[in-house]
């Protein structure tokens, strides 16, 4: 089971409004190499984990990455709290604004939803954790991008400290990559 | 176009006892505090982007100060949680795990006493009204208190 645990990760406090920067950084929200869907795809593998190592690796990191959705939806918030329908409608969001007025909804920074196609889960051990390693690899590339579009300090520091850690979840997956194919080279 | 370089002012830091004593056997780890601000308690994983020299948010009341200190030790052995996972039989880390989940309950009990319940089984929720929805939820932009 959860629980909540009443506090960020890392600490975010935006003070400017940014409406363009939210509709880029929502992509790390509802995107394809986003932590939603990060979280649940580890979440989703962990069950045909072959033992107790991935099974607690897959259920750690996607429940780490479940405090990153947080983040995520903590920062487009706090970059269009204060943004009146005319901003929105300035800064590309209009068509958000009709559907949702400012509540968040899981797009990438092209508008397109969500869809659990993200998942890619296949139940073949080294299949998804290279999968997973991939995703680390394409989450850090997008972090990149987006620090590359602002020069806010209070989001790039929460970026940057993102970034990082797509990079110590690869080195972890790929540890359980190679350890996992080692031990099945020796099975057959 | 963009400045790669920016720094918070830097004041009102929290040093802790990690941050004096390194441990002798665990060369490879950032104290707490670094891994804090990096986002990593692995210094050979380290890997910095462009010029960008990440920096400690500054904590601007007690309250932060604490819930600073708090994130530390908990990032801390959760770093180490993920790493014991594939290398259970590290007695080292697992003592550094256990020094640093202990830490992060006793500031949990603390910034519960003082400043609130952080979960639903906290113990300042024993009180009229229910304490769990008067605190400020933590997607909110704190207010200097």
């Amino acid at each position: 089971m959860f629980k909540y645990v009443k506090r960020l990760q890392y600490p975010i406090n935006i003070k400017r409004k940014d409406l363009k920067m939210a509709k880029y950084l929502i992509t790390q929200y509802g995107g394809s190499n986003g932590e939603l869907a990060a979280a649940l795809r580890y979440l989703n593998q962990r069950y045909t984990m072959p033992d107790n190592r991935g099974k607690a690796l897959l259920t750690d990191i996607g429940t780490e990455e479940l405090a990153h959705v947080e983040m995520i939806a903590t920062m487009v918030y706090q970059l269009t709290k204060d943004a009146t329908p005319e901003e929105m409608k300035q800064a590309g969001l209009g068509g958000n604004y009709a559907e949702h007025a400012k509540a968040l909804y899981p797009v990438d920074a092209n508008s397109v939803p969500f869809t659990v196609t993200y998942f890619a889960t296949t139940g073949d051990p080294l299949a998804d954790i290279s999968e997973d390693m991939a995703a680390e690899q394409k989450a850090r590339a997008v972090y990149e991008n987006l620090i590359d579009l602002t020069d806010d300090p209070d989001v790039i520091g929460p970026l940057l400290w993102l970034r990082q850690r797509e990079i110590v979840h690869f080195a972890r997956f790929k540890e359980l990559f190679e350890i996992y194919e080692k031990e099945l080279k020796n099975r057959n | 176009m963009f400045s790669q370089n920016y720094i918070y002012p830097f004041y009102n830091q929290y040093v802790t006892e990690e941050d004096l004593v390194r441990n002798s056997n665990v060369p490879s780890l950032f104290t707490p505090s670094e891994a804090l601000v990096y986002g990593n308690l692995f210094s050979n994983l380290y890997d910095p982007y462009k010029n960008y020299k990440p920096q400690d948010v500054p904590a601007r009341n007690e309250r932060e100060s604490l819930m600073r200190e708090l994130g530390r030790m908990a990032f801390a052995a959760h770093e180490l949680n993920l790493y014991l996972d594939l290398h259970p039989n590290d007695t080292s880390m697992i003592t550094l795990f256990n020094d640093y989940r202990e830490k992060t309950n006793q500031l949990m009990s603390e910034y519960d006493k003082k400043f609130g319940p952080l979960m639903i089984n906290s113990n300042s929720l024993n009180q009229n009204p229910f304490m769990w929805e008067k605190d400020v939820f933590p997607w909110e932009v704190k207010p200097n208190v």
